[in-house]
């Protein structure tokens, strides 16, 4: 269970809705579904924190 | 290495190998003519002078025949002596100079012979000359004392011209061989390298095209939105990997679109 994906997920979605949730499966070409059966790896971590800053940073 | 790099070696090769094929024939027409102006330069020439030797000494022994037909002419003697005289030192110094230049150990040792012989006939020449004046121009007397002296001579140069010539021959033969092996030397590894570029050529085109087909498929599958199953596997450092990596972020998002479509609840 990928706890720490799918954490990312529930901020971007709670930060940013739906549109953010479309931009981080587009980032780390891995849809939340996927991610639930992904492995909270260091490298995937570090994706998806990079992927959560960058749409932190892009204009909304 | 991407796509336009790949083309881009491709083309560079083709034409690095077209090139080295020019200069190599280039180098290769060059080696001809210098070994045929050798060739003329050394033994064509010596050919030549040994054939102008050869007819020289046909014409001191057809001087020598005019003055026993025509010698009874005080005037017709002297000039007939003049020029059996000249043509006599011609060939004298023709074969010696040829004796000098000739590097084939065999046409120099039948010169040295022709040289000695020639130099005997000379001597009897002289003695029948004499014997001629002395005879108030019985020709009969004179003529049966050199009757038959110019065969060997003349079998000797006969043998130097042949020597030479059959060197011509070898040499012209030796350059014609040089230059199809040099030719098909040349032929050959062009050939190997258009081989060799022409398989890398096939193999590059071949895994592009395997690979844009591989995203066109992907493609039709995002577009009719069937996204069961759909795995976006399309490798490789170059443009075709770059769009294949694109497709798998689409490929995410439509995953995602459709997963917020069915279950609109929101996560955590």
């Amino acid at each position: 269970m990928a706890a720490k994906l799918l954490d990312c997920y529930a901020r971007v979605s709670s930060e940013f809705g739906l549109t953010g949730r479309i931009k981080l499966a587009m980032l780390t070409k891995i849809s939340s579904e996927k991610a639930a059966s992904e492995a909270d790896s260091e490298e995937n971590i570090m994706m998806f924190e990079q992927a959560v800053i960058q749409i932190r940073a892009a204009p909304r | 290495m991407s796509i336009a790099t790949k083309l881009g070696l491709f083309l560079a090769g083709v034409i690095v190998i077209f090139s080295a094929l020019a200069v190599a024939m280039l180098a290769q027409l060059r080696s001809v003519a210098l070994g045929y102006d050798a060739l003329l330069n050394t033994q064509v020439r010596q050919m030549q002078a040994a054939r102008v030797v050869q007819v020289t000494f046909k014409k001191q022994v057809q001087e020598w025949k005019d003055i026993l037909l025509r010698g009874y002419n005080p005037d017709d003697l002297a000039k007939y002596t003049g020029q059996f005289h000249n043509r006599e030192a011609e060939v004298h110094a023709g074969a010696q100079a040829l004796a000098g230049t000739v590097d084939d150990a065999n046409a120099r040792k039948l010169l040295t012979q022709f040289l000695a012989a020639h130099q005997v006939m000379s001597e009897k020449y002289q003695l029948a000359y004499e014997a001629y004046v002395a005879g108030q121009s019985d020709f009969k007397a004179a003529d049966k004392m050199v009757r038959g002296q110019d065969r060997a001579p003349t079998d000797l140069f006969d043998q130097v011209v042949q020597a030479l010539d059959g060197r011509v021959t070898a040499s012209v033969e030796a350059q014609r061989a040089a230059t199809a092996r040099n030719r098909n030397l040349v032929m050959s590894g062009c050939g190997g390298l258009l081989a060799v570029f022409g398989l890398l050529g096939w193999l590059t085109v071949r895994s592009i095209l395997r690979r844009l087909v591989g995203l066109r498929e992907v493609s039709d599958r995002l577009s009719r939105g069937d996204l069961e199953g759909l795995v976006v596997n399309i490798s490789g450092h170059d443009e075709i990997g770059e769009f294949g990596e694109s497709m798998k972020g689409v490929h995410a998002a439509f995953a995602e679109l459709i997963k917020i479509a069915s279950s609109p609840a929101p996560l955590g």
